[in-house]
């Protein structure tokens, strides 16, 4: 199988993902933050390593406030429902269902939320978020890279406007973590949602919310949070805060090594080599007349490693099947992020996204291409 | 407080205690992380014990942003 469709979940893992989970379930296996014997507390320095990595690779000064969640779903929810207690959001037109969705619910009969389309420049896309700011807005919340298609959003002029206004700024970085270097300091953002098992390299079920020191979360859920148990609510200190219940210990072990293999190396170096052999995909696709492309050849600056396409005279998800058929693995459809497509007018089938990685090597682009042109 | 004797300062979260440790560490004051004991105001936690001057841990911890719930 050829695997093009690591904008889903990566595959496969970082290479010591693996042998430290398994670790994990040897040797880390207290639970943590929940006893004071040696194990809890052993278990407990393993989960605080992976806080410590985190916050160093998003330019975040205090690990207590790197946040372990199930996934980037989980994470925007506690951010997003927290921020609608004070008033309106702002999202772009771009998003994913994981930051439309809980808006929605959040805001029943009365929304909370305005929608800014993401322009052509990223001056047009600040302008149209300017605009929608009124006296009660809270926060700009978008995510940093479309999962459709790859477009990046001017997450830096993003934050300055955000801290212009003194509004908090919520970024998801589902399709950047780990791809694109991000500074949560240097970019002024307050809440970074991520995956661990995207772009991170880490395993499904882990997910980060990472919370810079202008604002704190309310909990969506409670329960037991390992200290101050006489008190009916939850510590006001993060992470116990959002943290209820026991973590996914293995799966933060797995991640906290997918975060030091990450951290080797030169991030922006494996962007560059990413964006090229994207391009060189995108540029192939191209002279296929049967081939539809919706974006600009994608470059490093702006965009992800990751394109939408579709073939004439077949619905992606049809192109997505015989792709299957020939040992490539591709999403096909809306992506969960209707608003996308709404935005490139590939409503309502959608497209085929293809979503390389590190991992992903010329002669799989290659073969990728010969089957594409095959099929179309 | 006392400058060499050892002290205890109760924190709410194994967290905030690696992390008080780690920075009472940076700053050349050691500190270990145990399990507070249960009282009645608070319930459970964790604490650090610090090896050296108290005062000034107390004052690196305050300044952190680590609540310190109690200390002995």
């Amino acid at each position: 199988m050829i695997y093009f469709d690591n904008a889903a979940t990566a595959y496969p893992k970082a290479p010591p993902v693996a042998a430290a989970m398994t670790a994990a379930l040897r040797e880390y296996g207290g639970n943590a933050g929940r006893g004071g014997h040696r194990l809890s507390l052993v278990t407990a320095e393993a989960v605080y390593r992976c806080r410590e990595r985190a916050a160093a690779m998003f330019g975040l000064s205090n690990p207590a406030r790197v946040v372990f969640t199930a996934n980037c779903t989980a994470s925007l929810n506690i951010a997003l429902k927290s921020l609608v207690r004070h008033g309106r959001v702002i999202i772009s037109d771009m998003e994913h269902n994981s930051m439309w969705r809980p808006l929605v619910a959040a805001g029943g009969r009365n929304p909370c939320f305005s929608v800014a389309r993401v322009g052509e420049t990223s001056e047009e896309t600040v302008a149209n978020f300017r605009r929608l700011i009124t006296r009660d807005t809270v926060a700009i919340a978008c995510l940093s890279a479309s999962n459709v298609f790859g477009n990046l959003l001017p997450i830096e002029a993003l934050g300055r406007l955000a801290r212009e206004y003194d509004l908090v700024f919520l970024v998801d970085a589902s399709q950047t973590a780990g791809i694109i270097p991000l500074h949560m300091e240097r970019m002024h953002i307050d809440l970074l949602c991520m995956p661990g098992h995207k772009g991170l390299g880490g395993p499904t079920g882990t997910g980060l919310l990472l919370c810079g020191e202008r604002y704190t979360p309310y909990p969506l859920i409670q329960g037991g949070s390992g200290g101050e148990s006489r008190s009916p609510y939850p510590p006001e200190d993060l992470p116990e805060r959002l943290e209820c219940g026991t973590l996914n210990t293995v799966g933060i072990c797995g991640l906290s090594a997918a975060l030091d293999f990450a951290a080797k190396g030169d991030m922006n170096a494996r962007y560059r080599e990413e964006m090229q052999m994207t391009a060189k995909l995108y540029d192939a696709l191209g002279r296929l007349p049967t081939c539809r492309l919706y974006t600009p050849r994608p470059a490093a600056g702006e965009a992800a490693p990751l394109f939408s396409f579709n073939l004439a005279g077949k619905e992606a998800e049809e192109t997505a099947a015989l792709l299957d058929r020939e040992g490539v693995a591709v999403r096909a459809g809306l992506h969960c992020a209707p608003l996308a497509h709404r935005h490139f007018g590939t409503l309502p089938s959608g497209t085929v996204r293809l979503a390389p990685s590190r991992y992903t090597t010329a002669e799989e682009w290659q073969k990728v291409l010969q089957i594409i042109y095959k099929i179309s | 407080m006392n400058k060499k004797e050892n002290v205890t300062f109760a924190v709410g979260s194994v967290t905030n205690a690696m992390r008080g440790r780690d920075l009472l560490s940076q700053n050349g004051i050691t500190a270990h992380v145990g399990r507070a004991q249960p009282n009645d105001v608070n319930g459970c936690g964790y604490t650090l014990t610090v090896s050296g001057d108290a005062d000034r841990a107390w004052r690196l911890l305050q300044t952190a942003g680590i609540r310190i719930r109690s200390s002995q």
